[in-house]
């Protein structure tokens, strides 16, 4: 229960830390850190346009994305301290529910009969093939390392018995916030402030949501950074500290991811659409030297 | 008694000629029932009491007394194909209606004739385990599917195709054979339970090969797959359905028989069918991906979901060897389950193909689009088929994969070297196969049912289609959802055919997982009651707020048409510019001339072809035809010539055996 209660207050503040920010480095004021949330609440409040060309998949596909999405969540541990539902192989479940809400927003694109959508769904779809394998080499690496098959007790069993060990905690984190900014779209991979529809990846795909679908999708988008961001953070806190002291790490390392974030968004382009499906890729090459890492710790070779 | 029933149905299946025009379906249908409801009682009888059945059916015939052998693996399969058969059929009662107008009343006499024999002899094939009988059914089930294909023989392509298809399925038997004959030179006995005999004192991994390669050809393995893209198009949609759905599977059915009985050499083997079915996998499902045609797409992926059953039985083999009992039993039996699931949506995608067709008449997904709007349950058929066969909660296609990702997460914890390269190879392989099904099917979904029509001019009169075309789909989405929701159940269903295997290990942990099953049961619940939830939230404020209807945002352009939307070539593209070295893709385009300023109509065509069909297939048959001709000069037209080659001959043979060669 704790890790929800976590996520969900991640969740609230992390977009509002990335755009705060975001403008401090631009140096600008910006604007409070829960105005993200308020930009919500105030599309929940909005009528609705829908395209002429959209059918009922494009109706119900915010719900089941924010659905989807909202399942996983259920799935994530605090560390030692289990999450709601968990069995042997969750992340497996875990991995596939997400891929349910990629389904569905790509339909819901090709559902308005967009060029611009069109090329989003397709982006989206190269992208998510080649991310994927990064998670589960990742979660892979994770299950070999500490002989569990469960998010809750692979992060349970996360010790680390050298500063040598401690590599595949960083390692891990890190290739953990890499997918953060591929699933949610970030830069270097995508840019959410483009104002060009042709160098967008999921904002062209939800181009024609609007109101209360657009909210929920956005909603949606903000858990996934929870998820991912407590998924990096089971992989760096040490066990051994007081409860309250983890909670303190946590939040520190949440903001931290945040900040990142907005450091990188402020002082990097986003890479050429060309050189994505590489950068996605190099993703998986660091999982993959993780493996190489557990594989020389556990004396396996 | 019930051996009696199941021979009236034989008798009973001939009298399809002489019912008269409007009752063949109806009795078509009855004699099928017939058919299943025995087989499902004997099924379920072997199912409830985990023993043997033997039925013997009393003809007796070459020295043998032709015996169905019911054990639980055959009566899974047996309630599979019953399955499958039924809704094919009913599917087909519709789907063949404008052909009763078209077609003389004996073309679809024997049509439906090959339908009923293909559901008995598929019958057969699963139960009989004396070589012979074995064989003959083999036969049977290759003979009617052929004359099933070539529905439609006024058409040169389909009956080449199907002549195609009936070659590559005289291969396979031939193949069967020798493995048989094989086993029947070593041991005496020609039976699969003489295989055992055989495997423990001989190399086991050439024989194995052999019966692969036999039962590979009909399951449709690279590179012997070249037969299913071209044979499930052919097709009409309800043949294709049950094809795909079971026919294909009895290669699998075949290839886990002759597992069962390996003795040695189980590593050699593991990794050989291991390593085949990923490439099988990878391969189907890339080529699915660059497939216009709905059916080629969906052939494809038959091809690629063999795959995923080949790597469940290559993980079964290689835990085998490994002693890692976790690896070993999920994947046999998530094999078995993922035989069960593809059974379920593939035929579901192929009727709901076909309800395309009927209600188009095209299957080309450049010429089509929008049609969730004119026929919204075909819509809703094949987006639900597409997303269970992506593996995606919450229908039923994840729980087989569930079972297989799951025997290799828990091998790879404190595992050799090897064995967690074996285990994160698997695993890689699956996701990237994962990765790539979505990709195919939310193009195939995306491209055919949504957005605006592709040239409405041809789409005045589409309409949904018929109830009767529907009722199968329907038939197979409750049981989707059944096996989504209660796959403990349908996991004990397994264990029981898994029972076959002569292992201790298997039960105990096949008892560990079922938790596992039933939290992902529970979690597809809450899946669908949070969207319900959310959904109903969303509904209720409707009537408060405004709602408007407008033209698709094109950057302040609002009179775009059809011609805007990604084609099924440009959704490819940047894949393409991915795997192009795997593929063989076909561009004609005329390129522009500098010389050329105001630039005349162009056109643009891509074709794919099957590049192991072209290599594997056609590059030797060709060379074959092209080579066979010289051997011509013997052929020199005169007697005198043609008496001297035997008396040539008969010197030869005379002098070795005088020189006691042999």
């Amino acid at each position: 229960m704790i890790s929800i209660v976590l996520m969900v207050i991640t969740a609230l503040f992390f977009p509002g830390v990335i755009v705060k920010s975001k403008a401090k480095f631009s140096g600008r004021k910006g604007p409070g850190i829960f105005q993200p949330w308020f930009d919500i609440a105030r599309l929940l409040r909005k009528g609705n346009v829908f395209s002429n060309a959209s059918s009922y998949v494009f109706q119900i596909s915010s719900s089941v994305y924010l659905a989807a999405v909202f399942t996983a969540l259920l799935f994530i541990p605090f560390e030692n301290l289990g999450p709601l539902i968990s069995f042997t192989g969750d992340f497996v479940l875990f991995a596939y529910l997400m891929a349910l809400g990629r389904f569905i927003i790509v339909a819901s694109a090709l559902d308005v009969s967009s060029g611009f959508e069109g090329m989003g769904a397709n982006r989206e779809v190269l992208y998510g093939l080649l991310v994927e394998p990064a998670f589960f080499i990742l979660i892979g690496s994770l299950a070999m390392f500490t002989g569990h098959a469960s998010f809750a007790s692979i992060f349970q069993g996360l010790h680390y018995t050298s500063y040598f060990s401690a590599v595949i905690g960083v390692l891990a984190a890190f290739t953990f916030s890499q997918i953060t900014l591929v699933e949610s779209s970030r830069l270097p991979v995508d840019d959410p402030l483009t104002h060009l529809e042709l160098t967008m990846v999921h904002e062209v795909m939800v181009l024609d949501h609007s109101g209360f679908d657009l909210g929920i999708i956005k909603v949606a988008n903000n858990l996934k950074f929870a998820i991912y961001g407590m998924l990096s953070a089971n992989c760096l806190i040490p066990h051994e500290l007081d409860f309250w002291v983890r909670i303190v790490i946590y939040f520190v390392l949440q903001v931290g991811l945040a900040v990142a974030i907005g450091f990188i968004e402020s002082f990097r382009a986003r890479n050429k659409m060309a050189m994505n499906p590489q950068y996605i890729l190099s993703i998986s090459a660091i999982a993959t030297i993780l493996i190489f890492v557990v594989i020389i710790i556990n004396n396996n070779l | 008694m019930h051996a009696i029933l199941f021979k009236v149905a034989f008798v009973l299946s001939l009298g399809i000629f002489f019912v008269p025009k409007s009752w063949k379906q109806f009795f078509a249908f009855a004699v099928s029932l017939l058919l299943g409801i025995t087989s499902v009682v004997w099924a379920v009888n072997v199912l409830m009491s985990g023993q043997t059945m033997v039925i013997d059916l009393g003809i007796p015939f070459w020295k043998e007394n032709p015996a169905l052998t019911i054990d639980s693996l055959s009566a899974f399969f047996i309630l599979l194909i019953d399955f499958i058969c039924l809704t094919g059929l009913l599917y087909g009662w519709g789907y063949l209606k404008p052909y009763f107008e078209k077609k003389s009343a004996i073309t679809l006499s024997l049509h439906l004739f090959s339908f009923i024999w293909l559901h008995a002899s598929m019958l057969q094939v699963v139960t009989m385990r004396h070589g012979i009988s074995f064989l003959i059914s083999w036969e049977m089930m290759s003979l009617s599917s052929f004359l099933l294909v070539i529905f439609e023989g006024e058409k040169e392509a389909t009956l080449k195709t199907g002549i195609n298809y009936l070659i590559q399925m005289h291969v396979g038997f031939f193949l069967i054979l020798g493995g048989f004959l094989t086993v029947f030179h070593a041991t005496g006995e020609l039976t699969f339970d003489a295989l055992a005999g055989y495997f423990s004192n001989h190399n086991n991994f050439w024989l194995f090969l052999l019966f692969f390669m036999g039962f590979g050809i009909k399951a449709g393995f690279v590179p012997m797959h070249s037969w299913l893209p071209h044979a499930h198009t052919a097709a009409p949609s309800h043949v294709s359905g049950v094809m795909s759905g079971i026919m294909i599977k009895m290669g699998i059915y075949g290839i886990i028989r002759v597992l069962f009985q390996v003795q040695a050499d189980v590593y050699g083997i593991g990794l050989f069918l291991t390593v085949i079915a990923i490439i099988t996998a990878i391969t189907g499902i890339l080529y699915a991906i660059f497939q216009h045609d709905i059916k080629k797409i969906l052939a494809y992926s038959s091809i690629e979901n063999i795959g995923i059953t080949g790597i469940g039985l290559g993980a079964f083999m290689l835990g085998k060897h490994l002693n890692k009992p976790e690896l070993m039993t999920l994947g046999i039996a998530g094999a078995l389950f993922h035989t069960m699931n593809h059974a379920l949506y593939k035929s579901m995608l192929f009727y709901s193909a076909g309800n395309i067709y009927y209600a188009t008449h095209t299957r080309d997904q450049n010429l089509l689009g929008g049609l969730i709007k004119k026929m919204p349950f075909t819509g809703m058929s094949f987006l639900v088929g597409s997303i269970a066969i992506c593996a995606i909660p919450p229908f039923n296609g994840f729980i087989s994969e569930f079972l297989i990702y799951s025997g290799t997460f828990q091998t790879i914890g404190k595992a050799s070297f090897s064995e967690s390269l074996i285990s994160i190879g698997i695993i890689l392989c699956l996701v990237l196969i994962g990765g790539l099904s979505v990709y195919a099917f939310s193009k195939a979904f995306g491209l055919t049912f949504l957005g605006s029509r592709r040239f409405p001019e041809n789409s005045k009169t589409e309409t949904e289609v018929p109830l009767l075309m529907r009722i199968s789909s329907y038939v197979i989405i409750t049981a989707m959802m059944l096996v989504a929701i209660f796959p403990y159940f349908f996991l004990q269903v397994v264990a029981k055919a898994v029972a076959v295997v002569p292992d201790s290990r298997i039960a105990p942990i096949l008892a560990e997982n079922s938790h596992a099953l039933q939290t992902i049961g529970h979690v597809n619940l809450i899946l669908i009651s949070v969207f319900a939830l959310i959904y109903s939230l969303r509904s209720l404020r409707k009537n408060k707020i405004d709602i408007q209807f407008k033209p698709t945002w094109g950057c302040g352009y609002s009179a775009g048409d059809f011609r805007h939307q990604y084609t099924s070539t440009s959704f490819n593209d940047s894949l393409r510019q991915l795997a192009d070295g795997v593929l063989m893709i076909e561009r004609k385009l005329e390129p522009l001339t500098e010389v050329e300023i105001f630039p005349a109509q162009r056109s643009f065509s891509t074709e794919t072809k099957d590049l192991i069909e072209e290599k594997v297939v056609l590059k030797p048959v060709n060379r074959l035809i092209k080579e066979l001709p010289k051997a011509g000069w013997a052929q020199t037209g005169y007697i005198h010539h043609y008496l001297l080659y035997p008396l040539v001959f008969l010197l030869i043979i005379g002098l070795l055996t005088f020189l006691n060669v042999f």
